[in-house]
């Protein structure tokens, strides 16, 4: 009985009231969307408004609405009721698109519920139009205003936002009209079937995870611009793959981009070369007879790991400076006149970050294998004594096997991140002298694009950087199939 | 499990190789265990002492002259009391609205009545391995005019994929007939979710809990990118490492307070930092056991 409910809805009759529904949710879903777009904002009446501004920030915050305004606003070459209007006019426009989204999730419900959706869809079009007509109300005070500073601007966004309005409008009329069934035919109550209630439950989630992981992938289309902070992004500034070349041709930038992939891909060995010593800390712990003894180990080695670089880096300071404990010790316990600053020393740089990284982490890595060497079949080890194997023979030929599927997995995790350092060590410990010898990618990117605000550059190398990681990612995850018969993500 | 962890290690006999190598292995742990904590050690003994003393460098193994003026003198560093509201608010904050709502994520991917659950699933999942980069994240922060706004902080942080997949993996553990028959008994799915899933899945929401507010509490990165023209949002970490970075700063903070004459700047210096410190290591050892639980979560996962 139920199986037969469940197959009729899920084939209901494909018709063109159904297509026209499609229709008028992607209207109500991109109206939605492109609230949060500054691209998109129908409110930018002039050019003088800040570009980064989207629909919602106008409608939540005046001050960034006019952010760039307050000379115009002083010498009274616009007035201010223009950009209230404009608040306004947003929060409308916003009000309505939720009534239309209210209307739109209403829509795959049964027919009750369309029908009561449908109205919500069209007072929300109407409220947005309503909207619309302030946002154009205070455009044409702009224009008659007539001022040079303050570009009257007929944004792409308004187009889009009034398109999307009529679209769904239209779209209900068309299905309120078209709507033949009469109310005693409809269901008792409003009801929507489970799989579209559990979708719209977890829709915002959705919604979240789209505006700041995907939406950002939106943001590499600066890397073929000639773009500076506060300029636009028009077709005379495209410049192709200009800074990919000019990565490589100029002398600077060059060596800059060769010294940091060897950093990054030094340090990253160095990591991978030693990265069976967690392993090796969690086998030589598990044989310490003490329980009590191995408990305190776990407890002290994990905790730098909870420490942020920065806690780290003071401890840094606080032992290998001037006035630290290194000197304090050569001086007051040893009695030898000491005052070396060992922070602002460039030999052995990458060594030192890797035992730093080290002492901050090995503890935490180790756990993973003490909890695995915890799972082995003792039987296994009984079976090795009989056969007269020692200590290291029981560790070499039972422990180890049985720890490296764990580390093979850690492994290839490491290879695929081979381009990821991270950049909060390296950039907590660079200093004057180190400089050079610590700048990995990450930082790299970090510094020629927030520092120095070379933004299509920086684009560049990251979306070089990310492209390449996913490929990594890719190849170590099949090797890992062909291997182990098993994928890594 | 963890009872099981010695035996292997138990068994031999008292031979003076075994003695041997229990000696040096053991010497080597302690070794490192003593690197491990000594610094932190050595740091809280200099926030302690006399701080004459420890400007002249003379604090190195036992502390001197022991008094807590400095953690009283710190209320007299404005902008550092303003990082550290900051700090504890985001972490609050953002832990909480992160552990619920993974649970409800996690929960409402476990049903498969979900429209095109798998595809939906995978959309989330696949954010994990990919990012567009720093800039491209920041051009994005600023157009939805997150930048230099507190909750550029929070919004960000409230979907986290990988925290929704070890729910999730822990839901479908809990016996679907508990939520079949209170399903049966008419319970909508918020009621079964807030009745029935919430409380059962408990231990893994303390352990992403965990995982979160540590992560919150080390936030150092987005401070630096979001919140470079606003120091009043600094957080704690990026407000010591200005002060790591700075000589002057410090003093001019320091107006008052008693203790004020006496303090220096590298003693204000190790007291902040004992200050981020210090509730870590209270919390540690009672979080341990969820610590390293879900290292593990994730590990079965992979």
């Amino acid at each position: 009985m139920t199986q037969a409910t469940l197959t009729q809805a899920s084939a209901k009759p494909r018709s063109a009231s159904g297509a026209i529904y499609v229709v008028h949710r992607v209207a109500i879903l991109l109206a939605f969307a492109a609230i949060f777009y500054p691209g998109f904002n129908p409110g930018r009446i002039t050019t003088a408004i800040n570009r980064n501004v989207s629909l919602f920030t106008a409608s939540i915050s005046y001050n960034s609405l006019v952010s760039e305004l307050q000379r115009p606003l002083a010498r009274g070459w616009v007035q201010s009721s223009t950009f209230v209007l404009v608040m306004v006019s947003s929060i409308v426009l916003i009000l309505g698109i939720v009534l239309c989204g209210i209307g739109g999730c209403m829509s795959v419900g049964n027919n009750r519920m369309q029908r009561k959706g449908l109205l919500f869809s069209f007072g929300g079009s109407v409220v947005m139009g309503g909207g619309l007509i302030g946002i154009y109300i205070a455009y044409s005070q702009i224009v008659a205003a007539a001022n040079d500073r303050v570009p009257a601007n007929f944004s792409g966004g308004y187009w889009l936002y009034a398109v999307l309005t009529a679209a769904i409008c239209v779209t209900s009329l068309v299905l309120m009209a078209t709507d033949r069934k009469k109310a005693e035919t409809l269901e008792p109550k409003m009801e929507m079937h489970e799989r579209y209630k559990i979708f719209l439950l977890f829709l915002p989630i959705l919604a979240v995870s789209f505006v700041f992981s995907y939406l950002p992938l939106w943001g590499w289309r600066y890397a073929f611009f000639d773009y500076k902070a506060g300029g636009e992004l028009t077709m005379e500034n495209f410049v192709g793959f200009k800074w990919f070349t000019y990565l490589f041709e100029s002398e600077a930038t060059r060596s800059d981009i060769f010294r940091v992939i060897k950093n990054t891909l030094g340090l990253s060995a160095i990591g991978i070369a030693t990265s069976w010593l967690p392993m090796a800390f969690a086998m030589f712990l598990t044989q310490v007879p003490s329980k009590r003894f191995r408990r305190v180990v776990q407890t002290f080695t994990t905790v730098p790991n909870f420490l942020g670089w920065v806690i780290i880096y003071a401890v840094a300071l606080a032992i290998f400076s001037t006035d630290g404990f290194v000197n304090n010790f050569l001086n007051n316990i040893l009695g030898i006149a000491a005052d070396t600053n060992y922070l602002m020393d460039s030999s052995h740089m990458w060594l030192k970050m890797w035992l730093w990284g080290t002492w901050k982490g090995l503890g935490w890595s180790a756990i993973i294998y003490i909890s695995s060497i915890s799972g082995i079949d003792p039987v296994l080890y009984e079976a090795a004594e009989v056969d007269g194997a020692g200590r290291f023979q029981k560790m070499w030929n039972v422990t180890v096997p049985q720890l490296l599927p764990t580390f093979f997995v850690m492994l290839l995790m490491s290879i695929a991140n081979v381009l990821s350092n991270g950049m909060e060590q390296y950039l907590v410990f660079s200093n004057a002298v180190n400089k050079q010898a610590i700048e990995v990618l990450d930082l790299y990117v970090y510094n020629l694009g927030i520092v120095n605000g070379q933004i299509p550059m920086s684009t560049m190398v990251g979306m070089c950087k990310s492209i390449i990681s996913v490929a990594l990612l890719f190849i170590a995850n099949t090797a890992s199939k062909k291997l182990r018969g098993e994928s890594i993500v | 499990m963890a009872k099981k962890q010695g035996s292997s290690g138990m068994k031999y006999r008292q031979t003076a190789g075994n003695m041997v190598f229990n000696v040096i292995n053991i010497t080597i742990f302690t070794l490192f265990t003593i690197i491990c904590f000594f610094p932190f050690y050595y740091l809280f003994i200099n926030t302690i002492s006399d701080n004459a003393l420890v400007g002249a460098n003379m604090i190195t193994l036992i502390p001197k002259g022991i008094h807590f003026d400095n953690y009283v003198a710190l209320r007299g560093v404005q902008d550092f009391g303003n990082s550290v509201m900051v700090t504890v608010s985001r972490t609050i904050l953002g832990t909480t609205l992160m552990v619920l709502c993974s649970a409800f994520a996690g929960y409402l991917t476990t049903k498969r009545q979900m429209w095109n659950r798998s595809f939906w699933y995978r959309a989330l999942v696949i954010t994990m391995y990919f990012n567009a980069g720093t800039i491209p994240w920041y051009l994005n922060m600023l157009g939805l005019g997150l930048t230099d706004n507190y909750l550029g902080y929070i919004i960000p942080g409230i979907v986290a994929p990988y925290n929704i997949i070890l729910v999730k993996t822990y839901i479908e553990s809990i016996p679907a007939s508990l939520e079949e028959s209170a399903t049966i008994d008419g319970a909508s799915v918020l009621q079964v979710f807030t009745k029935i899933i919430l409380p059962l899945s408990k231990p893994i929401l303390a352990t992403i809990a965990i995982f979160g507010a540590v992560g919150n509490w080390n936030s150092l990165q987005d401070s630096l990118i979001l919140m470079s023209n606003s120091p009043g949002l600094y957080t704690m970490q990026h407000r010591l490492w200005v002060y790591l970075n700075s000589s002057s700063n410090l003093q001019a903070a320091m107006t008052m307070g008693t203790a004020a004459a006496t303090v220096n700047n590298k003693v204000i210096k190790y007291t902040i930092s004992m200050v981020t410190i210090i509730p870590i290591m209270l919390v540690y050892p009672f979080m341990q056991r969820y610590f390293e639980e879900g290292i593990m979560l994730g590990a079965v996962k992979g």
